[in-house]
């Protein structure tokens, strides 16, 4: 088992012939991830990557039949190039482009809950199920197969703290990377129900960041509904204090708070929350 | 996306003519950078007094004594008074003259892009001109919401049960419906993130009219928004380096401590920082060159460090996007064009890692594998060197 990505998915890369799309479906395709076709439009009927390019998504899933698709796209066309995956039908859209206009992705966020499309990103380091398959630009040398699941909104960060549960032999189930952007498809809370039901999944880590107000929801979300045991690093625990977004954000979330009082919101929920990447698997030794 | 870098606001001004512009009712109103043709503005409005507001980023200007009704006499001096003061560390370069008006009511108006639900939300309140979080704890009943999907179009039918509950009738209903299709497509094609009234004023004559403004921008949108990218409150909101940062595309906030930090990834910057003063040192900035940055990136990080007043350098890489080559290139190039005059350690993990060690070896320079030893480091050579 594992979430959201098994071996056996097949995957669009969108922007493949670009500089980013080329080097990272590469990585992916390195991995074992099942890269079916490419999309840029203008090349159809080129191969690039041992893999066919198509002028469109429509055309690349009719030939394929992909249910997932990755969008390394420059921000001002990622809009378009998201609808397009949505309408050819696929089910996984995962977006790593930075800088995403924040309410394009408010319109792709809404057109892929009324498609039931699973969207993650943008801004995102994408997911990655270990030893199976990866979408997106973790790396998979840093990865192991093992029983923990991650969830993140940082992407690099991420790495740091896959590679230290690895090096102390710790594998894991999935990792997915939320990515760091206000507006993005699924949260912590959707990843953790995920995990909560997957059987090869035996505890979880959380990674936050100052900002937003997702690890107050996972909080509530593990008090009430998971059972497995959750671990939790926040990072800007040292960042001057966060700016509000005017008082009409306040009125309508409350304070989203300082790392501080994220992390006491996430204690008090029942999470081992830690100060520094590297606790965490001492943490977990600790509990087994 | 920056996580700590400051809020893309506009100046009151600028916000008011962006209204202006969506057809939203705002007094009369003009920018001084000095304190002459103020005759020209009083023949304007018809009025022998009139506010004057100093244009700031922070708030308090209230209290600080920057907000203050004048007389066409005062004015002059009043202008020149307030001109270069300094507000919460910037120097105050623009006053505006606005006409007075005359209030019956004042309400509370904000339109906003949501986080959690991705729709627009319209707050108001028919008590405005005050403090709207304190409203919200004492008179939650006289607060109202209300959302807009995405996809949908602010058709003023939309607002007519929001414009009854705030207690707006007849015409006046009609204007608040009007004014609120305006703002909502308004955030819209302008991509605004918050558009907040406080107050909105009902004048005696049964007219509405946004007396302030706050409106903060989507820096992601820039390529689309030239007019507003370029507005003085864009280039106002940085220091000069984080400026300068900013135009490159690199995430950078100046801190106050010892070290500067170069790193990929917002969370791993934050960490980085996060991880110094837990070993009990500081650091001197937060700074992100962001996904797939390239050597040039790199090299101007390090050029911008190089004007800040640090005693060490620590560039922390675990690269996805990022290749590790581009970094170890992006130092080496730095390091021919000007002297690095601090110490500086090098953590170099990730994509194409091995073709940047190499990179760095060959330049005599070695490079760590893991954060907390090459942290360690950096503080023994920073405190060495005390």
């Amino acid at each position: 088992m594992a979430i959201l990505l098994d071996e056996n998915i097949k995957v669009i890369v969108q922007g493949i012939t670009g500089k980013q799309g080329t080097f990272h479906a590469k990585s992916m395709i390195g991995y074992g991830t099942k890269v079916v076709a490419g999309v840029t439009p203008g090349k159809g009927g080129q191969e690039h990557l041992g893999v066919p390019v198509f002028d469109s998504m429509k055309e690349a899933v009719e030939a394929t039949q992909a249910t997932a698709s990755i969008i390394f796209i420059p921000a001002r066309f990622t809009y378009s190039a998201a609808m397009e995956a949505i309408d050819a039908g696929i089910n996984l859209l995962t977006v790593i482009t930075e800088g995403v206009p924040v309410q394009d992705s408010a319109r792709i966020r809404q057109k892929a809950l009324d498609n039931d499309v699973v969207m993650v990103g943008p801004n995102c380091p994408g997911l990655i199920t270990p030893e199976a398959s990866k979408i997106g630009i973790i790396p998979g040398k840093i990865c192991a197969k093992g029983n923990v699941g991650i969830v993140s909104r940082s992407g690099t960060l991420t790495y740091e703290i896959i590679q230290n549960l690895t090096v102390n032999g710790f594998g894991q189930s999935t990792c997915v990377g939320l990515g760091g952007d206000p507006i993005k498809g699924i949260g912590f809370n959707e990843c953790l129900t995920l995990f909560e039901n997957d059987p090869q999944t035996k505890q979880i880590i959380l990674v936050g960041e100052i900002g937003g107000t997702g690890e107050q929801q996972a909080a509530d979300l593990v008090k009430k509904e998971i059972t497995k045991p959750v671990y939790a690093f926040i990072a800007g625990q040292t960042a001057p204090p966060g700016k509000q977004m005017g008082h009409a954000g306040a009125i309508i979330h409350g304070k989203s708070g300082t790392a501080k009082e994220k992390m006491r919101i996430l204690s008090e929920a029942g999470i081992t929350t830690v100060k520094t990447s590297s606790e965490i698997p001492l943490r977990i030794k600790e509990n087994l | 996306m920056p996580v700590f870098n400051s809020m893309p606001m506009l100046y009151e001004i600028e916000g008011k003519q962006l209204f202006k512009e969506n057809k939203i009712p705002v007094p009369r109103f003009r920018a001084y950078t000095d304190s002459s043709s103020i005759s020209q503005f009083v023949e304007e409005i018809g009025s022998d007094v009139m506010m004057a507001k100093a244009q700031a980023l922070s708030g308090g200007r209230g209290k600080a004594g920057l907000i203050k009704k004048v007389s066409s006499a005062e004015a002059e001096e009043y202008i020149q008074s307030i001109l270069g003061r300094d507000h919460r560390g910037k120097p105050v370069e623009i006053v505006m003259l606005e006409e007075p008006l005359e209030i019956e009511k004042e309400y509370y108006l904000a339109v906003m892009l949501d986080n959690e639900s991705g729709k627009y939300l319209i707050i108001a309140s028919s008590r405005g001109g005050v403090d709207i979080e304190e409203v919200a704890e004492h008179y939650p009943e006289d607060i109202f919401k209300e959302s807009l999907s995405i996809w949908d179009d602010p058709f003023s039918y939309l607002f007519i049960d929001l414009g009854k509950n705030l207690g707006f009738e007849a015409k006046t209903l009609t204007s608040f419906t009007n004014l609120m299709t305006n703002m909502v497509n308004m955030a819209k094609q302008r991509d605004l993130t918050l558009v907040e009234i406080n107050p909105l004023i009902l004048t005696p004559d049964k007219k509405i009219i946004a007396a302030d403004s706050k409106v903060v921008i989507d820096g992601n949108s820039d390529f689309r928004q030239a007019n507003i990218a370029s507005l003085k409150s864009q280039r106002d909101r940085h220091t000069e380096l984080e400026f300068e940062a900013d135009q490159a595309g690199i995430s950078y906030v100046q801190l106050d401590g010892d070290i500067g930090i170069i790193a990929g990834g917002a969370g791993l910057s934050m960490a980085t920082c996060d991880l110094l003063e837990f070993f009990g040192s500081s650091p001197a900035n937060f700074l992100d060159v962001g996904g797939g940055a390239d050597e040039i990136k790199i090299e101007k990080s390090l050029e911008i460090l190089s004007r800040q007043n640090i005693k060490g350098i620590f560039v922390n890489f675990f690269a996805g996007i990022t290749r590790c080559d581009d970094v170890a290139q992006g130092i080496i190039n730095a390091s021919k064009k000007f002297e690095i005059e601090v110490p500086i350690v090098i953590r170099l993990v990730g994509t194409n890692d091995k073709k940047g060690i190499s990179i760095l070896e060959e330049n005599g320079i070695k490079a760590y594998g893991e954060m907390e030893p090459a942290a360690r480091k950096i503080i023994e050579l920073v405190k060495g060197g005390n």
